[in-house]
């Protein structure tokens, strides 16, 4: 998952942990009231994130709602509290991972209401909309007007993987010749032990999933050196939906290690700091990767392509 | 010092043969060849991603044609409905007019493959097609005629006609679709013979546009399905391949929401994939089946919108590393399906919708390896019960372990490279002056 994911993810998380900490050293116990400003003024917030926070609490039953008076410590000791939080972060975390998997595999539609993907993964709405708040974040989905969210394209289809090709053929050779780019040489040097360690594979073992991982770690590494800010904005964004969605599934071993010896060409390059040369290195990368196998084909008609990029 | 053999391979503009070609070339690869593809405008970058070098074909008429896409379209809305007729009946609608379409792809590309050729120098040249190209029978060095569709594409008394989906045993059937197939194809086959004429070559007997070579022909056909022709195909000129599944990436297993139930694989091929309203009924019915369904959509994923939990779809596939993993595979009776499918040992349910695809979904059903189901003759309990009942039969499974290992033991794409190499350096010595040095490999 993004790292930007995380972040999100753990504001809330955080809150809801500094909560049943204060409550913890309030020597607080099963079935005594929070109050809301009292807690407000303890963590520094106002009284709606923690209301937020609160109603996450109560999603794991670490607290309990009552009418009309408010909320109340539902566990009594540190260890079935922290348990509690652990089992609460790993089914955020899940959610948002099944849901951008069913989305990614069109079993959800494009516009979803919160009541109706809490029914679909039987968990509560406020889990459900903490992990849309996640996906808010990524550019994944948006808050339409009144309840519904509306999923943004994602890179699950030929057609969408091409636009997706053409958008980086752009872009990433730009963010090469930024002035100002920046390769993060720590991260760039773990990043080639793991793309050689890649090459070492027999072709039955390299695997796609493998290959993705490491394919989208180096975009992304070219993508935080950019010094422009635009450009390292837009394509942070883009690989966090390539992340998100299933393309470039299954390239045949040979490509894949083949793209793997550009990556490294690529990093050979930034690193003696010719950048042109690397932009151009990238163009030859990103046109190699971006060749589409015809839609269709059969004998006597000439094979289906579509787009410029075939 | 020894030069490695260049040998060129000249698939058809299909998946089907394009890939089968892959295999060879892998293996001729691993055995120190140099193997090189001749493609078809459309298939650019396809044999690149395997590693090989790619000359491109460019047709001699000026492309006035209406474009890839609404070529296709037209395609589309003229044969679609003829893939629900039975063989006989898809001889005038479907069968002639695709010999016409191959019959001017070969002349078109006839300058181009000569220069192509040329420019290559090969060793060997691999034909996989349905029809002979001139220029390659008078390029000169040995060529080797590669059958990826089903064995009836060569004639016999004992096998059923091409194309027919017949059983040998039913031979006024075959004699009468013999007759219709040879009179709906004569006007077609003369004009073919008219541009052989042109181009140095003999005219060929009814029914056939490609010659058996001289030199080596390669034959899928597994034993376990293999028909006993009553005039055996001479052992020095035919190899039969036992199959010839390619290598490919690993294949993980997607997750699926409820992770239990048999893998069931589902591709039709590219062609196939066209009919989006017949998956989407397919896929609408595996909906109440307890299996996990893998779907190939093709260029057509963007047709499908609600995919049932216990369903994933996908563009494309590493289809051998697939069907490894699968407990049965729904297909088209495509040569190659067909084979990846014995060749790891599992059940095919066939649903053919044309060509060869017929005589593979009569063959597995006759050699009691698998199904014929008729694509518009299920309902949603049918192939309930079809799946379930190849998916339970032991029996079945036992006898698609024994097909399975006797491919194994002999893999078609090595067995394809040794023959291709042996035949290289045959011709080496053919020609090679007396007193020169070692022949390569």
């Amino acid at each position: 998952m993004a790292i930007t994911k995380r972040s999100s993810h753990q504001n809330h998380l955080d809150l809801a942990r500094q909560i049943t900490g204060i409550a913890l050293e309030r020597g607080m116990a099963r079935g005594d009231h929070l109050p809301e400003q009292s807690f407000s003024e303890a963590c520094g917030v106002s009284r709606t994130p923690i209301r937020s926070a609160f109603r996450l609490l109560e999603s794991q039953d670490i607290l309990e709602w009552r009418q009309e008076q408010g909320y109340f410590l539902a566990l009594d000791t540190p260890d079935a509290i922290t348990a509690a939080l652990g089992a609460l972060e790993s089914a955020e975390d899940s959610l948002v991972t099944r849901i951008l998997a069913d989305r990614a595999e069109r079993r959800i539609g494009e516009i979803q209401s919160v009541s109706a993907l809490a029914r679909r993964y039987e968990v509560s709405r406020s889990t459900v909309l903490f992990s849309l708040k996640v996906l808010s974040k990524d550019g994944i989905v948006t808050q339409l007007p009144g309840r519904a969210w509306a999923f943004h394209p994602m890179i699950d289809s030929p057609r969408s993987a091409e636009e997706s090709f053409e958008m980086r053929l752009q872009l990433e050779p730009l963010a090469l010749r930024s002035l100002g780019f920046t390769l993060d040489s720590k991260r760039a040097g773990l990043l080639r032990n793991q793309m050689n360690e890649f090459l070492e594979l027999e072709e039955t073992r390299a695997s796609g999933a493998g290959f993705r991982r490491l394919d989208i770690g180096f975009h992304e590494l070219v993508a935080e050196g950019s010094g422009n800010r635009f450009v390292r904005s837009a394509l942070m964004a883009h690989h966090r939906l390539r992340h998100a969605s299933r393309e470039g599934q299954t390239i045949p071993a040979f490509r894949m290690q083949q793209a793997m010896e550009e990556h490294l060409e690529i990093l050979d390059a930034l690193e003696r700091k010719q950048f042109d040369l690397a932009a151009d290195q990238m163009t030859v990368h990103l046109r190699r990767s971006s060749i589409r196998r015809p839609a269709a084909a059969n004998r006597g008609i000439s094979p289906l392509v579509r787009g410029a990029g075939a | 010092m020894n030069v490695s053999p260049t040998i060129a391979l000249f698939p058809e503009a299909s998946f089907g043969a394009a890939l089968n070609c892959v295999g060879i070339a892998q293996e001729l690869r691993r055995q120190g060849a140099r193997p090189v593809f001749i493609c078809h405008p459309g298939f650019t970058g396809i044999f690149a991603e395997y590693g090989f070098m790619e000359y491109h074909l460019t047709a001699a008429t000026a492309p006035s044609a209406p474009s890839s896409e609404r070529h296709w379209e037209e395609f589309l809305n003229t044969h679609l409905p003829n893939f629900n007729l039975s063989p006989s009946e898809q001889i005038k609608s479907y069968v002639v007019p695709t010999w016409d379409a191959i019959v001017d792809s070969a002349i078109a590309v006839e300058d181009s493959l000569r220069d192509i050729l040329a420019q290559i120098r090969p060793d060997v040249v691999l034909l996989d097609n349905v029809i002979m190209f001139p220029a390659i029978a008078n390029a000169g060095p040995p060529w080797v005629r590669v059958v990826s569709c089903a064995e009836t594409e060569i004639p016999d008394p004992a096998v059923p006609p091409y194309l027919s989906g017949l059983d040998p045993a039913d031979t006024a059937a075959c004699a009468a679709f013999r007759k219709a197939y040879v009179a709906a194809t004569r006007r077609t086959h003369r004009r073919y013979n008219a541009f052989r004429r042109k181009c140095g070559l003999p005219a060929l007997p009814g029914e056939i546009f490609l010659e058996n070579s001289a030199h080596l022909n390669l034959l899928l056909a597994p034993a376990g399905v293999r028909y006993d022709r009553a005039n055996p195909l001479p052992a020095d000129r035919f190899v039969y391949l036992e199959g010839c599944v390619r290598r490919e990436s690993p294949f993980d297993l997607p997750h699926f929401p409820a992770e239990t139930g048999p893998v069931i694989y589902t591709s039709f091929g590219s062609l196939g994939a066209l009919d989006t309203a017949l998956i989407q009924r397919l896929i609408a019915a595996f909906e109440a089946i307890p299996a996990r369904f893998i779907v190939n959509a093709g260029g057509y994923i963007d047709s499908y919108h609600r995919v049932p939990d216990n369903v994933h779809l996908g563009d494309w596939f590493p289809q051998p590393s697939v069907v490894a993993r699968s407990d049965l595979f729904i297909h088209h009776g495509g040569n190659n399906s067909f084979c990846e499918a014995l060749f790891h040992g599992v059940p095919s349910l066939i649903m053919p919708y044309c060509w060869d695809g017929h005589d593979n979904a009569q063959r597995a059903a006759q050699s009691r390896v698998g199904k014929w189901v008729n694509r518009t003759g299920w309902t949603p309990e049918s192939l309930r019960e079809d799946i379930a009942s190849l998916l339970a039969d032991s029996e079945m499974r036992a006898r698609l372990c024994g097909i399975s290992a006797r491919m194994r033991r002999q893999p078609g794409p090595e067995k394809a490279a040794d023959a291709i190499l042996g035949l290289q350096r045959r011709a080496l010595r053919l020609t090679r002056p007396k007193g020169t040095g070692n022949a390569p490999l």
